[in-house]
């Protein structure tokens, strides 16, 4: 029962680890993506199209033709991973950015704010929200398809490990026990961002209009 | 810092695409420390003028020269810095608390913490906000009069000597406005800056412009004058139709409440022996008694046939209320009150809320009838 635990904790954080690694590295393109498509308009509808376009590849498929290129390594995990968020990031972050009211942006213009300035200290600030959204959703769809990278072997997978096992053997109790942490793990990173989001942005709540 | 001159030479915008021009051969001077108000229907190219000047848009023809320089040879940034700039949505930085959105323009400019915080105090005060009461709410925690007081303390923060103001007061209700435009014009008399401001509707444009820049669409200017020579002499048809046929009605609002001698009010206070009051409306002509509270500030009328012969006055007694009236309030918004009211008298009260007199609307008509007459 112990060697079970440990490796229910290893698969755990193996799991949280590959989710970390494409979850961020996902974050940071789309980041630039969405600011270039917000302040050069042309590249808008090519970059949503083509996130929207990986997004139909098949993952199963996706990772299968990998190994052929970047053999059966990290790599090959967090391409796939990686690239199933962009689309999410991507979407979220350009509606954060137009959100943004035009009046607000014109103000922080006119009072003087450089276009640096006025992306940081303003528009990325106010986007926060629907970025946070959009962290969730990648985080939680990230954490589901960790799994299916177990079938690269079992140096990969996290907890998808047990679920692979369970289902070669035909045995539902280790299925649970990958199934179940999985599910788990997902609830708890989506109720931990959505905390995160209320203490990083003060202004969206006890904002109750008070009478003049 | 108070004002410097600003001057138009020859300005134009023509947008690519060709098309007719927004701003035309634009030129006007407005000397320091003075209000000029861009007036004009919509499309007339007044707030692509007034965003010229902060280099929001940038023209295609002419030169604006701020204190004698010209703003196209200045860095944009370190520009726009040093000119205060309201917009009529505001446009307060909804995730910064009212003393950081006040204090957004000494942060940019590198400010210490400290001095930040005591400019955004300072000014709080300054437009009638407590500052212990509203320095840390969220511009969604404010009503509309109050967001827009936080938006010209943040334009006054760091002092300019020039202030680009949108239609400032055109998000707020007729009420709030009026209070609104009578406190700037109270604080313009201390800060003395040169301001441009915008504004579609003609009465704003009288009240508030020390001059007034009639523009027509195409952005062509139609007349550049102080608002009592253009409701006198209109330059043109087009100025006389914008102004519109009730010229000599307008020319109230050139004067205020303060111009006027006012009326002295019978006021009695709770608690006063009714009968010593009753013996004192009973010889005035107005046939109700102001009641006033210990601070001489207004709680409303009594009729004077129902003060009791003996006893004292009380607050139950009071009861029609009347428009309450600043000695900023124009004749134009004093009388327009007073019908809304439908009410003969109105109370006038001084910067205390205490009572100064009251104003009737035979007052006002008198003040009406002494006008030179307007010609055309």
């Amino acid at each position: 029962m112990a060697g079970h635990l440990d490796d229910l904790v290893g698969r755990t954080l193996q799991h949280i680890w590959l989710t970390a690694i494409a979850v961020g590295i996902g974050f940071l393109i789309s980041f630039a993506l969405a600011v270039l498509a917000i302040r050069r308009r042309s590249t808008y509808g090519p970059i949503l199209a083509t996130s929207d376009i990986l997004y139909t590849i098949p993952s199963l498929a996706l990772f299968a033709a990998l190994v052929s290129v970047t053999g059966i390594t990290l790599l090959t995990v967090e391409i796939p991973l990686t690239m199933y968020t962009l689309v999410i990031f991507v979407r979220n972050m350009t509606a954060g950015f137009d959100s943004v009211p035009p009046d607000v942006l014109e103000a922080a213009s006119g009072l003087g704010y450089t276009g640096m300035q006025r992306l940081w200290r303003v528009e990325v600030p106010l986007a926060v929200p629907l970025i946070v959204a959009g962290l969730r959703l990648a985080t939680v769809s990230t954490i589901g398809l960790v799994t299916v990278s177990s079938i690269l072997g079992d140096s990969f997978g996290g907890l998808g490990f047990f679920i692979l096992e369970g289902y070669r053997r035909s045995f539902p109790t280790e299925l649970y026990f990958g199934a179940i942490p999985s599910i788990l793990l997902a609830v708890a990173a989506d109720l931990l961002l959505a905390r995160l989001q209320r203490r990083i942005t003060p202004w969206t709540h006890d904002a109750e209009p008070v009478p003049a | 810092m108070s004002g410097v001159e600003l001057e138009f030479r020859h300005v134009s915008k023509r947008y690519a695409g060709g098309g007719a021009a927004a701003v035309e051969d634009l030129s006007f001077t407005v000397p320091p420390g003075q209000i000029c108000v861009l007036v004009g229907p919509s499309g007339c190219g007044k707030t692509t003028s007034l965003k010229m000047v902060n280099r929001l848009i940038e023209p295609t023809g002419g030169e604006i020269l701020v204190d004698g320089e010209n703003v196209f040879d200045k860095d944009v940034i370190a520009l726009r810095r040093g000119i205060g700039y309201v917009i009529q949505q505001v446009g307060l930085l909804p995730h910064l608390t009212v003393g950081q959105n006040v204090a957004v323009v000494p942060r940019l400019l590198g400010w210490s913490k400290d001095r930040q915080q005591q400019r955004a105090t300072e000014l709080l005060g300054l437009v009638g906000l407590k500052p212990g009461t509203y320095r840390d709410r969220y511009p969604a925690q404010l009503s509309g009069g109050e967001r827009q007081r936080v938006g010209v303390a943040r334009a006054l923060a760091a002092d300019p000597p020039l202030m680009l103001m949108d239609e400032p007061f055109g998000a707020v209700d007729p009420i709030v406005r009026e209070r609104l435009q009578n406190e700037f014009l109270r604080l313009q008399e201390q800060l003395a800056k040169t301001i441009v401001f915008v504004t579609h509707d003609i009465d704003e444009a009288i009240k508030m412009g020390d001059l007034v820049a009639v523009m027509r669409v195409g952005g062509k200017l139609a007349q550049f004058a102080p608002p009592a020579d253009i409701l006198a002499s209109p330059a043109s048809d087009f100025v006389a139709r914008f102004v519109g046929a009730d010229r000599g009605l307008k020319r109230l609002s050139l004067t205020t409440l303060r111009d006027l001698e006012l009326q002295p009010a019978v006021t009695g206070r709770p608690g006063d022996s009714a009968a010593e009051a009753r013996e004192r409306i009973l010889a005035d002509p107005f046939p109700y008694l102001l009641l006033v509270d210990q601070d001489g500030r207004p709680i409303g009328w009594v009729d004077q046939r129902e003060i009791p012969p003996s006893g004292n006055l009380n607050e139950q007694m009071a009861e029609a209320e009347s428009p309450v009236l600043g000695l900023r309030t124009t004749l134009k918004d004093a009388l327009s009150q007073l019908l809304a009211a439908d009410v003969m008298a109105g109370v006038v009260v001084d910067e205390n809320e205490r009572v100064a007199g009251l104003v009737t609307v035979e007052q006002i008509a008198a003040a009406l009838r002494d006008q030179p007459a307007a010609r055309g």
